[in-house]
């Protein structure tokens, strides 16, 4: 795993060598804008790429570096690459601020996070247009002296974008093997399940983008000497964003080396057409190869090679997953269960309430749950059970009532919060994380709900959590590989993968064949038997008998009944809420 | 009139229904009833067109329409009411019954169909104008029945009816189901709450797990023990 | 930066009178826009590729003697057809909204390529008799070709409004954009009326790009300048609702012209973004 980092420095040490050959000025040129964009293209994808909210603002943050170094060069004649952090960091403060507004509200995703991410670059350009800092005019910065760091000018500034390449290459890798970067990916793929995982989703969006402001305003303070005449009009449009993405696009937005090759292929493809003087064609051409890769390449480049090349889908470079040793299969333990049975209640419910424009799902719920129980949730459809555990495990706020879990007040806690405090959900259609491998799933949730920091630890005990649960065969699937039972039980492995000590289970059972519903009675025991104590949700009865320690029932969002299960079903309200009341003659046939 | 012979459905990767058959005598109300997870509403989207069927067939009237499109279902002579009553929430309660009417048959008999509506309805009189997302959950099912009612269907599918309301507007609506009936329309619910819709219907069929599992008069089936265990367990 | 001056009454009067000329450009850009968007859920970039090829067409047909007005029976139809056959492929390789916006940008590239192409990257200006004249209402002058724009925006945002409203298809297109299964399960062909939709889209860019031929001085590169303002227009009155297009275009129109008018031409753009930002981060939920 550590190979890529030492390819890419040597790549990059040998391609320092190529101002030696004394090639024209053209190449150099040619060179140094593939860099660029590779910087711009790389650095748009950290965001964009891996968490999926596709910004069309990456030009503001360019043009913000660009601006910001022209403005010190001309103003206050400050040496070149002294600007050069200083953009960086302008860059990454203006990307900052507006993050910390805009991920803030919940709605603004997809189209419409492109579409204000767009609307930000025209104002930022207007306002620099209009202002001292270009005034309408441009910047003009011939007069400025080049630092002496190759043979000639043109090659100073290849050296130089050959440098933020490698900078920026280094950080796309390492943010796509860390924890960080699974983090970012399993937002991309749901964000809110990433969240009640564990994820601390807009600090983690709020990183992303700081990262990659900073790097494309590096880029933008280099480009501003190379230009040596500064104007808005090039920089604050939509051409920049809409290259980027066109450029990670066709290359692979899900890999770290996608938006490079992207930006290498596009950049030749245009400077061939201008070499020959076919400029306009050239234009056509990007669209023609972007409509193609769209219909027939969505996933990039990249990834259809690798799965040319390769007969099983990548798994991040130099994971192996055998399944593990019978060492290290014995059953893993909860953290700090105490098995004094039965009595100290974990999870006390007062007065829950929730409601959705009026509707009241929840009306004032009161439920205690014991350590070491299996509680059951039942009801007729539209009780309230499932909502009750979406407000439990912070998939939703309550409008009202406490929840007190352990000791502690959780109710209002964003979920990634709830998750670190010891609870865990699975939800009743499954949600995994779509384009991470099976192991991948479960690793996520070992990191962030069990707080393991590395990769590879997380993997390994990801592992054994999938052996726990019978899917180590399934390690490397991809979740739409897997039947129903499996993919509920890959929700089983990620709920306990970040050692819960209450484990909601929403309708687990259902969907499945009497066999699989024996396979999965028998593993919610043996999850209980090792130390978690579980409230599921559930309305096949031979289950809820055979399981469950005692019973709630719900109805109309209230609290009908508790007990154990045998007497709470043979009571007579229990029987009319499910059952109904028989109040028509039947009709003869 | 409706013939299903082995029909097996699949929902996404996870196959649903394992080879379902039953039929639909004219004029008659059969009940489908099941617990959670058996596969309802997925048969009722497959008769009316929403999903496909990987295998079997759907002969309705003597014609063979399993493999018809989607949108030619309800000019077969097939109207549904959703579980969950999926009205057009962003339009009115007119609205959604003139598009329960769209289909030139059903709308040569708009005024028709709308007059008889509101007679089984009453209560939607004041509220042709409201958005029908603003109507209460009973005042919605209404809406629901009326708008397949529109399409002048000869089968009348509904997709658990009760869902959500609460037991006194059930009544009504099973009244209102059983008026429907009563004037010649043949009606295949599936349901949830099973004494209920015993109640009402001629025949029941009983679907656990994707299979049809029995079938038979209402009381019959009522008494057996197989019933209450799916449903409670003891 | 010029300061802020108070204009004449006058002066501010005509120049809300040109702010509700462009804005009713807006609208009618962006109706065919929203619609797709809204009823459709494809965003069509490539809508100004068509709008400024219609303008081309119509400036070149416009240059052999044609009336400007007339070239509308040809063109419209024929833009039909091309926006028909887009959906076409979009909806086989069922492509998601996001990669829409991509994918039509790529198609905009090409169109502009061969705008470039035949008619070169210089400025063309439609010459017809309409450019000449005006007629004074009220103290105010009013060009005829910005009339027409007017006239043909308000007509048309009306009729479409109508549709939608009052005819079955209308019904059956909103149902469908909001529950496409149940739209289909009481006879509704939404792959037929998709097409029929996507057809329509197009023409209205078409008209909308003779408008803008009448009016603007044409140049390939000016297609992309529209682009941000017309998805402001778009977003703010709401997405698939006829008459939001124009009244947000009119509304963004207007202040620009007063924002020009108060300080410089260059801080219009600031007004028609700003707005934009502030819808979007305030009320998310309205523009979808």
């Amino acid at each position: 795993m550590k190979r890529t980092p030492l390819i890419i420095i040597g790549a990059a040490v040998l391609l320092a060598f190529v101002p030696k050959l004394g090639l024209p000025a053209f190449y150099d040129s040619l060179l140094y804008m593939m860099l660029h964009w590779v910087v711009l293209a790389t650095s748009w994808n950290i965001l964009s790429g891996y968490t999926g909210y596709f910004s069309f603002g990456h030009g503001a943050f360019f043009g913000a570096g660009l601006y910001t170094t022209s403005t010190l060069l001309a103003r206050y004649e400050w040496p070149f690459l002294w600007t050069l952090p200083v953009a960086a960091l302008v860059a990454a403060t203006l990307g900052v601020a507006l993050g910390a507004v805009v991920f803030r509200v919940k709605g603004v995703r997809g189209e419409l996070f492109a579409l204000l991410t767009l609307a930000i670059t025209f104002v930022i350009g207007t306002i620099v247009v209009n202002t001292p800092i270009d005034g309408g005019n441009g910047v003009p910065l011939s007069g400025v002296p080049v630092p002496k760091i190759g043979p000639t000018q043109s090659s100073t500034f290849y050296l130089l974008a050959l440098a933020a390449a490698t900078v920026t290459m280094l950080v796309a890798w390492a943010i796509f093997v860390s924890k960080f970067g699974a983090g970012l990916f399993a937002i991309h793929d749901d964000e809110d399940a990433a969240e009640v995982m564990g994820v601390p989703t807009y600090r983690y969006k709020l990183m992303a983008l700081a990262i990659s402001c900073a790097l494309a305003g590096a880029a933008g303070g280099i480009h501003a000497l190379f230009l040596s005449y500064v104007t808005a009009g090039e920089v604050f449009t939509i051409t920049v964003p809409l290259t980027v993405v066109l450029m990670s696009v066709l290359g692979g937005t899900r890999h770290w080396a996608g938006p490079a090759v992207g930006a290498v292929a596009i950049t030749g493809l245009l400077y061939s057409f201008t070499a020959a003087d076919h400029a306009i064609a050239g234009k056509a051409m990007i669209g023609v190869v972007l409509i193609a890769a769209i219909l027939f390449m969505p996933d990039g480049i990249l990834l259809r090679l690798q799965r040319v090349f390769r007969r099983t889908p990548p798994a991040a470079p130099g994971a192996a997953h055998p399944p593990s040793t019978l060492a290290e299969r014995s059953t893993p333990t909860a953290s700090t269960a105490s098995t004094t049975g039965h009595g100290e209640v974990l999870l006390h419910v007062r007065g829950l309430q929730k409601s959705f424009k009026g509707v009241r799902a929840l009306a004032g719920v009161d439920v205690d749950v014991r350590r070491g129980e299996i509680l059951g949730l039942l009801g007729p459809n539209g009780s309230g059970k499932s909502t009750f555990i979406n407000v439990v495990s912070g998939h939703y706020l309550p409008t009202g009532g406490e929840i007190v879990f352990e000791g502690r007040h959780l109710a209002g806690l964003p979920a990634h919060r709830i998750a670190a405090a010891g609870i865990a959900r699975t939800y009743q259609i499954p949600r995994p994380f779509g384009h991470m491998s099976v192991l991948d799933n479960v690793a996520l949730a070992t990191m962030f709900g069990g707080a393991i920091h590395d990769v590879a630890t997380a993997r390994k005990q990801a592992m054994t959590w999938l052996d726990f649960t019978g899917l180590h065969e399934k390690a490397n699937a991809h979740p739409d590989d897997l039947n129903l039972h499996q993919r509920k039980f890959l929700e089983l492995a990620r709920a306990l993968a970040s050692r819960p000590r209450l484990v909601l289970l929403d309708e687990v059972l259902c969907g499945l064949t009497p066999s699989e519903i024996d396979d999965a009675v028998a593993l919610i025991r043996r999850i209980r038997d090792q130390g978690s104590t579980i409230v599921f949700v559930e309305h096949v009865m031979r289950a809820v008998m055979a399981l469950t320690d005692r019973i709630v029932v719900f109805n109309h969002g209230e609290l009908l009944a508790a007990g154990s299960a045998s007497d709470v079903m043979q009571r007579p309200e229990v029987m009319t809420a499910y059952l109904g009341r028989p109040h028509l003659e039947p009709a003869h046939a | 009139m409706l013939e299903v012979h082995d029909l097996q459905v699949a929902y996404g990767a996870a196959p649903a229904l394992w080879g379902v058959s039953l039929e639909v005598r004219t004029g008659e109300l059969l009940c489908v009833v099941g617990p959670n997870g058996a596969g309802k509403t997925t048969l009722i989207n497959t008769l009316a067109g929403i999903l496909r069927a990987r295998a079997g067939r759907i002969v309705f009237e003597g014609r063979d329409i399993t493999q018809l499109a989607p949108h030619r279902f309800c000019e077969a002579g097939i109207a549904i009411v959703p579980e969950g009553r999926r009205l057009f929430t962003g339009m009115s309660v007119l609205e959604n019954l003139e598009l329960g009417s769209y289909l030139p048959a059903a709308k040569a008999q708009r005024r028709q169909s709308l007059d008889a509506a509101i007679a089984l309805f009453p209560v939607l009189k004041q509220k042709l104008a409201s958005p029908a997302g603003e109507l209460s959950g009973g005042q919605q099912q209404m809406v629901a029945i009326a708008r397949a009612l529109m399409a002048r269907p000869r089968l009348l599918l509904l997709d658990e009816p009760s869902l959500g309301l609460s037991p006194l507007i059930v009544q009504d609506m099973f009244a209102a189901i059983r008026r429907i009936n009563a004037e010649g329309m043949s009606v295949l619910m599936v349901e949830q709450n099973v004494v209920m819709a015993m109640g009402v219907s001629t025949r029941a069929y009983v679907l656990e797990e994707g299979r049809i599992v029995a079938d038979g008069a209402p009381d019959e089936l009522l008494a057996r023990p197989e019933i209450q265990r799916a449903y409670l367990g003891v | 930066m010029s300061g802020f001056t108070l204009p004449s009454i006058s002066l501010l009067s005509q120049s809300i009178l040109s702010g509700v000329f462009v804005g009713a450009l807006y609208g009618l850009m962006g109706l065919g826009l929203s619609l797709s968007w809204g009823l459709l859920k494809l965003i069509n970039l490539a809508h100004f590729a068509f709008a400024f090829l219609a303008a081309y067409l119509c400036y070149q047909m416009a240059s052999k003697g044609v009336d400007p007005l007339l070239t509308l029976l040809v063109i419209v139809p024929a833009f039909f057809a091309v926006g028909a056959g887009l959906h076409w492929v979009m909806a086989r390789f069922k492509v998601t909204p996001f990669n829409s916006l991509l994918l039509t940008f790529g198609l905009t590239g090409i169109v502009e390529a061969v705008i470039q192409t035949i008619w070169t990257a210089d400025f063309r200006k439609l010459e017809s008799s309409y450019g000449e004249q005006k007629f004074k209402v009220v103290g105010l002058f009013v060009p005829v070709p910005e009339l027409i724009t007017l006239l043909l925006a308000v007509g048309i945002s009306l009729a479409v409004w109508a549709v939608l409203r009052y005819t079955d298809l209308g019904r059956a297109m909103r149902a469908a954009a909001e529950d496409a299964p149940i739209a289909s399960a009481f006879g509704v062909n939404q792959k037929r009326n998709a097409l029929l939709l996507a057809g329509t889209c197009a023409s209205l860019a078409s008209i909308a790009g003779v408008c803008l031929a009448l009016s603007f001085t044409l140049a390939p590169s000016q297609m992309y300048a529209w682009i941000g303002v017309v998805f402001a227009a778009v977003m703010l009155g709401g997405l698939g609702r006829a008459l939001g297009p124009l009244i947000a275009g009119t509304v963004i129109g207007v202040s620009e012209a007063i924002t020009m008018a108060v300080t410089a031409p260059s801080w219009a753009p600031i007004v028609s973004f700003t707005l934009l930002i502030f819808i979007l981060v305030l009320r998310p939920g309205r523009a979808t």
